[in-house]
């Protein structure tokens, strides 16, 4: 592994792709936890307070790693993809520019209103915070997405000096690229955060814990999300393949006739992606079939609430069903991103030339430091999920300050 | 445009390190000020509600430099590219010790955890004062990388370590704000010269040469303008809500 551009890209996707892949439960999640706080502050149901503070947990752990490895990929544009900015910068900048300031600013200031001022604020505020939370995660990813439809298919801009120079806004922020996917990410969310809701109250449930009110209706919940999303995520997805890359699939015509136009531009080589980009379609394609069978039994599941809670076949199903959404997730984001391959930016930067001049060590010590870091941290987060997933809501921090510390019981100044 | 965008960043850029600033020279301070789990546990709840709000100025200045200097972060970052590395890491395990410190009831763990919270607040305040120093002296050659200015990391850390002693004594429980008094530190002075360093440090940058074209930072600057209020009235809830002392365990 002594090759830079290898090393650099590996990097980034090994911190985008666990980015995403924590991202998509937070969006999703964010969206039930403010709908389940919903219920319990128009209703003032015991339960349904329970239920917040329980998933609210859970999301929080997960958010954890979604920001830091968000915040490090933005950090790796300019330390390993320079080329990128002197390139392209200035187009990718704006969205960019837009998901800090209206976005991710926004979202994280209130969540950090919404964990630590949850006794200290009105309920009907700290309710209107996690919507906003919600709605900015949302804007986020829209304009994150703006930011990589672009490289998927770049629009609103002309080359001067071998410099991108924006020239439309509108057709940027309105690319199907973008767009489309961004439908698809949503659902795609939901569908991940209805699983995961499913499969923890399947293990309450199965196990027969002393919530089986508590894990039935957050059963309901999660089957619900899965039901109202399975079907809209396919239908973004396979919209795209209307705007898709001609050389996506190598051997289709389309293609042949692309790579000997790239040639003539650009001079002879290989313009088509690895072949995991292929492989990464078939796995997206196989894990949505699965779900979408097992959303069929939901829907027969979910008008008889009490079948819910026994049901114990079930229970296992929805615990065994946990990593589908994953896998569709990231081999769907394989097919896409590999897929675009050998461009960063389709026809315009070749990723070989976006790779910056700071030498084969500083990447590779970058490479070392940041993998070894979120390696652990993904391994220490799975483990708290699953642990504070596992134990249910007697354990739960989140909301009830000011726990017992069995250290020392009180503070006794000592001066 | 180019004026407006670059008030837009300094603002930014002062806010992080003057808001940021504080909760970073409280974890520098953290063995200090908390002497043993329990009281460190109440340090930390002095300054956790802070921190997310706080950092995410750091995040609208690379949104920022990135829409509207475009060049700036190929030069800054690839220039100091190791003192960029150091910088994002103290960051990721900072975050990562407050974050996982009271998820796990054992003494070993929140030990591990404190370690992390220090040592990562160190390694961005010391990352931080070489970022600024570097540009300091090096001015539009900070593309070449270290230079003298990089050694001025060190004072530069205390400074952050100074303000968090500031922030601290209106923080933290009444017993242990007394602990905080023994540090020098006054907010508003180290939070001037906080202020004051970005400004100097940017003074010196080549801002013409690394500009996007007139429409890419009219998109920018028109939307940091609408936003930057917003952000400020953002701010200010945090600290009207958490504006008493921390008296007892928070959720961290």
């Amino acid at each position: 592994m002594d090759d830079p551009l290898m090393l650099a890209r590996v990097q980034f996707a090994l911190t985008a792709g666990t980015h995403f892949l924590f991202v998509a439960l937070t969006l999703g999640l964010a969206t039930l936890v403010a709908l389940t706080q919903t219920r319990a502050t128009l209703s003032g149901s015991a339960v349904a307070e329970r239920m917040t503070r329980f998933w609210g947990q859970l999301y929080v752990i997960n958010y954890a790693v979604g920001i830091v490895t968000g915040l490090v990929m933005e950090f790796q544009f300019g330390l390993n993809w320079s080329g990128m900015s002197r390139v392209v910068g200035e187009v990718i900048g704006a969205p960019l520019a837009m998901e800090t300031v209206v976005a991710f600013f926004v979202e994280s200031t209130f969540l950090g209103l919404w964990i630590f001022g949850w006794d200290r604020l009105n309920r009907w505020v700290h309710l209107g915070l996690i919507w906003v939370v919600a709605a900015t995660a949302y804007f986020s990813a829209y304009f994150i997405l703006v930011a990589n439809g672009f490289l998927q298919r770049p629009v609103g801009f002309t080359m001067v000096d071998g410099q991108a120079r924006l020239t439309d806004l509108g057709a940027l922020l309105t690319n199907p690229t973008a767009l489309l996917a961004f439908g698809h990410v949503v659902f795609g969310g939901l569908l991940t955060a209805g699983f995961f809701m499913a499969a923890v109250s399947g293990y309450h449930l199965f196990r027969r814990t002393a919530e089986a009110d508590l894990f039935r209706r957050s059963m309901r919940t999660g089957l619900v999300a899965v039901v109202v999303s399975v079907m809209p995520v396919a239908a973004f997805g396979g919209m795209q393949y209307a705007y898709i890359q001609p050389t996506k699939h190598p051997g289709a015509q389309e293609s042949a006739a692309q790579v000997a136009q790239f040639e003539a531009r650009f001079g002879p080589g290989d313009y088509t992606p690895p072949g995991l980009a292929t492989a990464g379609e078939v796995l997206m394609e196989v894990a949505w079939s699965l779900m979408f069978f097992l959303a069929f039994a939901m829907l027969v599941k979910l008008p008889f609430g009490r079948w819910l809670e026994r049901g114990r076949v079930f229970h296992v199903l929805m615990m065994a069903a946990l990593p589908l959404p994953y896998v569709a997730m990231i081999s769907g984001w394989v097919f896409r991103e590999v897929g675009r391959q050998p461009w960063m930016v389709y026809g315009v930067l070749k990723t070989e030339d976006a790779l910056s001049d700071v030498g084969a060590g500083a990447v590779a010590v970058s490479f070392t430091v940041f993998t070894v870091l979120f390696a652990a941290l993904v391994v220490v987060n799975v483990w708290l999920l699953a642990r504070f997933a596992r134990r249910g809501p007697e354990a739960v921090r989140l909301g009830a300050p000011g726990a017992p510390e069995p250290e020392r019981p009180a503070l006794t100044p000592t001066f | 445009m180019q004026t407006l965008a670059l008030v837009v960043l300094a603002v930014l850029t002062a806010g992080y390190l003057v808001l940021a600033g504080a909760d970073i020279g409280m974890g520098m301070l953290l063995p200090v000020l908390g002497r043993d789990g329990r009281e460190r546990r109440l340090v930390i709840a002095a300054f956790a509600p802070f921190f997310l709000a706080n950092e995410v100025w750091l995040v609208a200045v690379a949104g920022v430099v990135a829409g509207a200097f475009p060049g700036l972060e190929h030069a800054l970052l690839s220039g100091l590219f190791p003192v960029f590395v150091a910088l994002v890491a103290g960051w990721v395990v900072r975050d990562a010790g407050l974050w996982l410190r009271g998820r796990v009831d054992a003494a070993a763990w929140r030990a591990v955890c404190d370690g992390a919270i220090v040592a990562g607040s160190w390694a961005l305040a010391l990352s931080w004062g070489a970022v600024l120093g570097t540009v300091l002296v090096g001015g539009s050659r900070v593309e070449d990388g270290v230079n003298a200015g990089t050694v001025l990391g060190l004072p530069l850390a205390l400074v952050f370590a100074a303000h968090g002693a500031g922030f601290a004594r209106w923080r933290l429980a009444s017993g242990l704000a007394e602990r905080a008094r023994r540090v020098p530190g006054r907010y508003w002075v180290s939070g001037a010269a906080l202020a004051a360093l970005p400004v100097a440090a940017g003074a010196r940058l080549p801002w013409s040469q690394v500009v996007s074209s007139p429409e890419a930072l009219a998109v920018t600057a028109v939307m940091c303008v609408l936003m930057v209020p917003l952000l400020a009235a953002a701010q200010a809830l945090v600290w009207w809500t958490f504006r008493g002392r921390a008296e007892s365990p928070g959720y961290l």
